[in-house]
Order: C-alpha cells, then sequence, then structure tokens
C-alpha cells in the first residue's frame, strides 16, 4: 500500500482544502507546538476510524465557521489517494451549517472508490479501508507520540502479532480441541476408576493433590508474575536515578550554595545592625559635638579661677597691709611681670622637686642651674609649699579670726573638674565624631556585603530552578532523596531477585510434583479392562496436547527470533556510525516481550540514552512492518508523530536519510529542524533541510492571529522540497 | 568644713517640662509611666526611660543653643520619677549599657551656659547654692523645652519620621564637632 495524496479540509486549524503529496520515501511535515501536527495526525485517525459515525462539531475549522452566514454550509472531509493493487481513494466527510445558535452538523459519508481504468466505483468506506488497512496493521503503522513507540507496553501487543503474522492461529485451535479431548477424556478415567471400590480412595487422594498443587502452580505464577513486574520497576527507577546523577549531584551541590550563602547573610545581619538611638545614650554620641561646650566651659572656669585668685591675692595683700609686715605664708613671692601666681599646690610636690634636682624648669625648657634666680623661685615655692602644708592648722587658726573673703568653694570644685577634662576625656570626646564615622562606614560596608549574597542567593535559586525545568521528569524531593534512594533501591532490587529464583524454584518443583501425580494417576491399575483403554487414550491425547502446546511455544519463539534479528539489521543502518549493540526480545511470563538493548559485550544496557531507545524502538516497528509486509505480499506506510525529539541535534539530517533510504514509505510530523527563537513564526534551518533527500512540508499558522481567538487560527501548508 | 558639692547640690534635682508633650512624644518614644525600662524589648519604644528622651531633647537645644521658656502654669509641668543623680545608671540587660557619665557633662555644659556671679557666690553675696542650681536647672529645662518643640515639629511633618533608625542621630551628626579652633588667648592680667 503506498499513499500518494492526502486532502484535509475544514479540519479544525486545516482551513479549506490543504493537499499534501507523499513522497515513495520519507515525506517529512516541519511544524512547530500549535502549528497543526497532532491535527494532521488526529485527521488520519479520524479518517481510519471504523468504529463510531464522528460528525462531531468540535472537528470543524472555527474559521471557516466564522465566516459563514446563517443557513450557509460547507464540508469538513479527509480524503486519502493510495495504491493498493490498483488506485484507491478513501474519503471521510460531513456537513456543516450555521443557524441561529452556532453550527450543526449532517450527512457523515464515508466513501471509497476504486479507480478501474476510466471508472471510478464507489465503494463502502469502512469495507475498503478494512480490506486494503485493516486494524490490526494499522495498529503497527500509525504511532502518535514517542510514548507509542514501545509497541510492547501493551501485554498483549506480541500476542495480536503472534497471532496475526505467525499464522499461530491454527495451533490455537488445534491446542484447543486436544486440551479437551485430554480433559474429556480425563473425566470418563477418573468416572470408571471411581466406580471400582478398591481404587476409589487412591483416586480421591490424587484427584485432590492435583487439584491443591494445580491451585498452588497458580498462585505461585501470579506471584512471580508481579515479582517479575517489581523487577522491571526497579529497573525503570534504578535507571531514572542513573540517568539523573549529574542532575542530583548537581542539585545536592547547589543546596551546599545556598545553605552556606544563607548562613553568611545570618552572620552579616547581626553586623549590618545597630541600635542607633541606644547608642546615642549608652555610647555616649550625643556627645559628638561637644567638644566646644567643654571649650566654652574651661575658658570660663579658666578666668574665674584666675579672678577668684586675684580677689584673694589683693584681699591678702590689704590683710598683710593692715596688720603690718606679718610673715604671713600667702604673701607669696611676686612674679616678674606682676602676674598672678600660680595657687600654692600647684606645680605639685613631685614636679617642683624634679625640676630643682635637674635644675632645669620643665615648663619652658630653660635651665636653672644652683644659684640662679629661676632655681631661687622654685626652691621657694617648693617650700612655700611645705610651709603650707605644714602650717595648715595654723593657717585654720588665723583665717578664724579673720573672716575670710570666701565662704565658698565652688569654683575650686569647678576648676578641679576642669582640669579633670584636660587629657584622656577630653581626648575621648574628640574621638566620638570619627568613632561614629568609623562605625557608620562599617555597617555600610557590611550592608554592601550583605547586597551581594543577597544576589548570590538569587542566582542560586534561580539555577535551582533551571535544573528542575530542565529535568521535568524530576521533582525537588526526588533529587534530594536520590543517593540515599539508590542503595535501598539496589537492595530491595536483590531481594526481589533473589524471591524470584526461590519462586522460580519452587514453580518448577510443584510442576515436578503434578507430573508425578498425573503419572500416578496413568499407572493406576484398574481391575476394569475398559478402563485400562481409557487410560490409554487419554495418555494419548495428553501427549498431543503437550505436542501442540511445545509447538505453539516453539512457534512464538522463533518467531521473536525472527523479529530480533530483522530488527536488528535495522538497528545497524539507524545507528549507521553510532553504537551499534543489539536490540532482544526478552519473552516474559504473560505471553508478553520486553524490547532490551545490550551492548556489543554481551552486557544489557539498563539505561540507554533518549535516542537509543528512539532507534530501538523504530528498529523493532520497521522489522514489524517488514514481517507484514512479507506475510502479506503487501507494503504499508509507517506514519509517525514526532518520534525523534529524543535525538541529539546533529543526528537528525543523518538519521532522516537514513530512513529515507530504507525503501519503505514514512510519514514523519516533527519539531525537528526549526530555528529556535523568540518569534512566533520559527524560520527553517535551510542548511540541514537541504542535505535531506526526503520530501518536505513545512505547516504553519498563518501570520495575524490571535491566541484566544480560535477563528483566527488557521494552518497554512508550504512545500519545500519534493 | 564638708560642704555639698554644687554638682550634687544638683544632681539631687529632677527638671520640670511640659506636660504637653506627655502623650505626643515621651510615651512615645519612651516606657515612661509603664514600669521598669527593662521592658523595653518588648514594647519596640525607641528608650526605656523617660528622662532618656529629656537627654535627647536637651542636647538638641544646647547645640543650637535655642531656649523656649516654660510654661508659667504648674499645673501644665510635670517631673519624672528619678533625680538626675540616678541618671544612666542601667543594669546592662537587653543590649544596653549604662552610661553615667552623661549626666557630669550635662552639669558642664550647664555651668558654660549659665550666667551665674560665681564670685558672688564663692563669696555667699547676694545668692546661694540653691538660687544657684535654680539657675543651672532654668537652663537645663529651657533648653530641652526647645528640644521638645523642634521634635514636636518634625513629627506634625511627619508622624514616622523618628522611626528611622538613624534619625535622631542624623539630628546630631548635623553639627560641628570641632572644638572651637582659637586656643585659650593670653588675656593679660590687668596691672595691679
Amino acid at each position: 500500500m503506498i499513499l500518494e495524496k492526502l486532502i484535509i479540509k475544514n479540519f479544525r486549524s486545516y482551513y479549506s482544502d490543504n493537499t499534501f503529496v507523499l513522497s515513495k520515501g520519507l515525506t517529512l511535515i516541519i511544524g512547530d507546538n500549535g502549528d497543526g501536527k497532532t491535527t494532521f495526525f488526529e485527521a488520519l485517525e479520524w479518517l481510519f476510524d471504523t468504529s463510531t459515525d464522528n460528525k462531531n462539531v468540535s472537528n470543524v475549522s472555527e474559521k471557516r465557521k466564522s465566516e459563514l452566514e446563517i443557513g450557509e454550509t460547507d464540508e469538513v472531509s479527509v480524503s486519502l489517494f493510495f495504491e493498493h493493487n490498483g488506485h484507491k481513494e478513501l474519503e471521510k466527510s460531513f456537513m456543516f451549517e450555521k443557524n441561529a445558535n452556532g453550527v450543526n452538523t449532517k450527512n457523515f459519508k464515508f466513501i471509497g472508490y476504486n479507480n478501474e481504468g476510466v471508472e471510478r466505483i464507489s465503494i463502502n468506506g469502512k469495507n475498503l479501508l478494512e480490506s486494503c488497512f485493516d486494524t490490526v496493521i494499522r495498529k503497527y503503522c500509525l504511532f502518535k507520540g514517542e510514548r507509542d513507540l514501545n509497541v510492547f507496553n501493551n501485554d498483549t501487543a506480541l500476542k495480536t502479532l503472534v497471532d496475526t503474522f505467525s499464522g499461530i492461529k491454527k495451533f490455537d485451535e488445534l491446542y484447543d480441541l486436544t486440551s479437551e479431548f485430554e480433559r474429556k477424556s480425563q473425566d470418563v478415567v477418573t468416572r470408571e476408576l471411581k466406580n471400582d471400590k478398591k481404587q476409589k480412595n487412591e483416586i480421591d487422594r490424587i484427584e485432590s493433590d492435583l487439584s491443591q498443587v494445580s491451585q498452588e502452580i497458580r498462585v505461585i505464577k501470579i506471584d512471580i508474575d508481579n515479582k517479575e513486574r517489581k523487577v522491571n520497576e526497579f529497573a525503570n527507577k534504578i535507571r531514572l536515578l542513573e540517568e539523573n546523577q549529574d542532575a542530583c549531584e548537581n542539585y545536592q551541590k547547589i543546596k551546599e550554595r545556598i545553605k552556606k550563602k544563607q548562613e553568611e547573610k545570618s552572620k552579616l545581619i547581626a553586623f549590618a545592625s545597630l541600635d542607633y538611638n541606644s547608642a546615642l545614650l549608652d555610647d555616649y554620641w550625643v556627645l559628638r559635638p561637644f567638644p566646644s561646650i567643654i571649650d566654652e566651659f574651661q575658658k570660663k572656669i579658666s578666668l574665674l579661677s584666675r579672678e577668684k585668685r586675684k580677689l584673694e591675692k589683693d584681699e591678702n595683700e590689704r590683710i598683710a597691709i593692715e596688720k603690718g609686715k606679718k610673715e604671713a605664708i600667702e604673701n607669696i613671692q611676686k612674679l616678674a611681670n606682676g602676674a598672678v601666681p600660680l595657687p600654692w599646690n600647684l606645680p605639685d610636690k613631685q614636679t617642683m622637686q624634679e625640676m630643682i634636682d635637674e635644675e632645669v624648669c620643665k615648663v619652658c625648657g630653660r635651665p636653672a642651674p644652683k644659684g640662679s634666680e629661676p632655681y631661687i623661685f622654685m626652691t621657694q615655692k617648693l617650700n612655700e609649699y611645705l610651709e603650707h602644708v605644714k602650717n595648715e592648722t595654723n593657717k585654720k587658726q588665723q583665717e578664724e579670726r579673720i573672716k575670710p573673703l570666701f565662704l565658698n568653694h565652688y569654683i575650686n570644685e569647678l576648676n578641679t573638674r576642669s582640669i579633670q577634662l584636660s587629657g584622656d576625656t577630653e581626648r575621648t570626646i574628640s574621638c566620638i565624631a570619627s568613632n561614629i564615622a568609623e562605625r557608620l562606614e562599617y555597617i555600610q560596608s557590611r550592608k554592601n556585603d550583605l547586597e551581594k549574597i543577597n544576589k548570590d542567593l538569587q542566582e542560586a535559586e534561580d539555577a535551582k530552578v533551571q535544573l528542575l525545568i530542565q529535568n521535568n521528569e524530576l521533582t525537588e524531593e526526588i533529587l534530594d532523596k536520590n543517593f540515599r534512594d539508590f542503595k535501598g533501591l539496589t537492595d530491595s532490587n536483590k531481594k526481589t531477585e533473589l524471591d524470584l529464583a526461590e519462586l522460580k524454584r519452587t514453580l518448577g518443583e510443584l510442576e515436578r510434583r503434578k507430573a508425578d501425580l498425573k503419572a500416578e494417576q496413568n499407572n493406576l491399575t484398574p481391575t476394569n479392562v475398559n478402563v485400562k483403554i481409557f487410560q490409554k487414550v487419554h495418555t494419548s491425547f495428553e501427549k498431543i496436547m503437550d505436542a501442540f502446546l511445545a509447538a505453539k511455544n516453539n512457534n512464538i519463539s522463533e518467531f521473536i527470533y525472527t523479529l530480533e534479528q530483522e530488527a536488528n539489521k535495522y538497528l545497524v543502518k539507524l545507528n549507521a556510525n553510532d553504537f551499534h549493540g543489539t536490540v532482544r526480545l526478552i519473552r516474559t511470563t504473560n505471553d508478553s516481550a520486553r524490547i532490551t538493548l545490550f551492548s556489543s559485550n554481551g552486557s544489557q544496557v539498563h539505561n540507554p540514552s533518549g535516542s537509543q531507545l528512539t532507534t530501538m524502538y523504530m528498529s523493532v516497528l520497521f522489522a514489524i512492518s517488514n514481517i507484514t509486509t512479507l506475510k502479506r505480499e503487501q507494503d504499508y506506510p509507517l506514519i509517525f508523530d514526532a518520534p525523534s525529539s529524543s535525538l541529539g541535534y546533529d543526528k537528525q539530517e543523518e538519521y532522516y536519510n537514513l530512513i529515507d533510504k530504507l525503501d519503505k514509505q514514512c510519514i514523519i510530523v516533527t519539531k525537528d529542524f526549526l530555528v529556535d527563537s523568540d518569534k512566533k513564526i520559527k524560520d527553517l534551518n535551510m542548511d540541514k533541510i537541504n542535505k535531506l533527500t526526503s520530501s518536505v512540508y513545512r505547516i504553519t499558522k498563518i501570520e495575524g492571529f490571535n491566541q484566544s481567538d480560535l477563528s483566527t487560527i488557521q494552518t497554512q501548508i508550504i512545500p519545500i522540497k519534493n | 568644713m564638708e560642704t555639698e558639692k554644687l554638682y550634687d547640690i544638683w544632681a539631687k534635682r529632677n527638671p520640670q517640662w511640659e506636660t504637653k508633650y506627655e502623650k505626643s512624644i515621651i510615651k512615645i518614644f519612651t516606657d515612661y509611666g509603664k514600669g521598669a525600662t527593662n521592658f523595653r524589648e518588648a514594647r519596640g519604644k525607641l528608650f526605656g526611660a523617660g528622662y532618656e528622651i529629656f537627654i535627647i531633647a536637651f542636647f538638641i537645644g544646647l547645640y543650637y543653643n535655642l531656649r523656649r521658656p516654660l510654661i508659667e502654669d504648674s499645673t501644665q509641668r510635670k517631673t519624672f520619677g528619678q533625680p538626675i543623680q540616678y541618671w544612666g545608671n542601667l543594669d546592662s540587660a537587653k543590649g544596653r549599657k549604662s552610661y553615667p557619665k552623661l549626666k557630669e557633662f550635662i552639669f558642664i555644659a550647664l555651668i558654660a551656659r549659665t550666667d551665674i556671679d560665681f564670685i558672688s557666690l564663692d563669696k555667699e553675696d547676694g545668692i546661694n547654692s540653691r538660687k544657684a542650681v535654680d539657675m543651672l536647672m532654668q537652663t537645663m529645662e529651657e533648653y530641652a523645652n526647645w528640644g521638645f518643640h523642634f521634635i514636636m515639629d518634625k513629627l506634625i511633618d511627619d508622624p514616622n519620621h523618628f522611626y528611622k533608625e538613624t534619625a535622631f542621630l542624623e539630628i546630631f551628626l548635623a553639627f560641628d564637632a570641632s572644638p572651637k579652633d582659637s586656643p585659650i588667648e593670653e588675656m593679660p592680667d590687668p596691672l595691679d
């Protein structure tokens, strides 16, 4: 069967007539998401649907609907022109009419046409389809989406294949027949034996044992089935974990990074904060502008102190003059320029002694050698000090007799305070301004660091999100648990495999036991001669039945083997220069099969890459198609929807060119060869397309469409290559 | 004879402030009237004892060198629970430290800015220590009063102004921090 032309009219996004001329080899139909790829496929599926008369209004082109006036009609149709023992046509259609409430549909038609010479004979569409391209074949020719490619996902798939293509149906019938014979003959024997009183007990015992063993065998088979399924699941999970090892490692790294940054962040937050208001008081920051006030104070007090001393001096002089020349200790030596002398206690005794001993004035720096005027001045001052101390009591008595000028000593108190301010205290206050500045700078610095850390954190979080997007099979939970799970899974898997081995051994034992019981049954020596004959008949039937069972199994094995061989031929071709390995089809207990990949050194490839998987499945499909061709003496097209999306970017043209050369008609609808960009309508990568040997169509939405208004969306077909 | 120091006489006193600032400033920024200051954290006030905002207000007036006489009506004036001598004696809890020396600096500022005839005071001629301290207190209260007025103005413009964590600090950053640059001038003594 070779498809020649497909016309899609008013079917969903395919507005009006859209014609695809199909190549004998590969026809590529390239479109982006939403351009109409899947719709193309679904139009075909609609055409091939023989189970319902689907004239659903949802299949009608919105654009065409919106153009109709009330009362106007048009039609939806999909027509296929093909060659199958002559040129034929298949057309499915229905009418749609615009009315006040919307659109209604009618006149569903499904017609086939036989073009014999000049005549065009119409026949029932369903019949034509079934006779040319029946349901079973279609199952292995039409594949929508990548998941469908693993044909053996469905348990009965292999059985169907075998049934259809290996001519084994006859065996089934024969096996069924002979099983029945075996059973019936067994019943006769049993019935007769039961009449024999001697054997009755034996027979009853064997019967009950047999029934028990059969039951146990049934149970064990279910168990084995479950465990095999589990092993398969584990294998898949382990594969998933291994495939995602990179992703998991990266995830862990990112998690570490995030944790570290968050720790740094909390530290910084502590350093970057300050209770400014408390610092005003607790750290005396409120005294930052105080130095000038200290200045004011000291100047004021200094003046006061001097004034007081002057007044005191004047008073003393007055007293001295009044009382005559009394040697008052307060009668102090005059200073050179008549200035007011320092109080009696300044400089202190220690300082004066030091200066005298070293014969130098340590204030002005000038030498005061023994006997010089400064030297004499200093010694007299020291004496005055000593006298003053010694004569405290005398002084006090004198003072009591004379009313002192100054009763209070508040100025002295203030003076002391003023002196105490000098030196360290004053310096400390002066430093407050720079302390504050430093502190503020430090905090600002920490704030800047904090900003940077926040940026880093955001980057790490973004990286995490990216990772999750790129590996959308995985959730954060899976990534997190990954490594811990791995060991658990491999351990569970080992255990299950051991259990499985054990079960299989037990099954073997049980089946041997069953065989033994049956042999016992057969060897029961009846007293009745007829029963012996019945027994022999039964044994014969049993052997025939077994023979057919063995033949059936052989047939399935042979079929699988053939399929495997054919698949591997395609595998080599499709892989071209790449990995070779072999496909092996492994039978499962429930009469189905698993497709597995083995590398050339004989070990199973447990986690084939996406492209390896695709190639593997496609090889099996091509093999099945070949077998179909052989058995039916007819070739059938293979129609795939986007099977190569997991192929690496480089492989695509190679891949399609290989398929083109396969001498099979293929139609592949795909997203490949589109240039990734932000454009609404992506460009084709013409460099790569020019390297293709196949036919190419581009389907795309017409420009100026509105995403939210279906009636503006229309698929446009552009032939690129023939 | 051990007469009491002027400083100590002053430290036993308690400055007055206008009650109109009680609700609008003192209770807003301090725990005044609510018990022990170590509950400050829980309440989230900027300062602890009521006198703390008084100190801030005082320094604002001092550095601006602007005063504002207190209202005559004594019913509209109040004092704090603790006289000056206890100011700054915090137990170092909840991240605060004690600042006992601050009041000495307040005293120094008051001496510098109050026009007391100290000579007459020491002579005890026409003025005694009580009167002198009264004058010191008046200076203190009037500077603080101006400071409160300053704060009030800002709050009227923007009630949230002082909740910015550096709002108070910024006031003090605006003043000149350097001492007056002229060295002590050598004033010639009058010839006797």
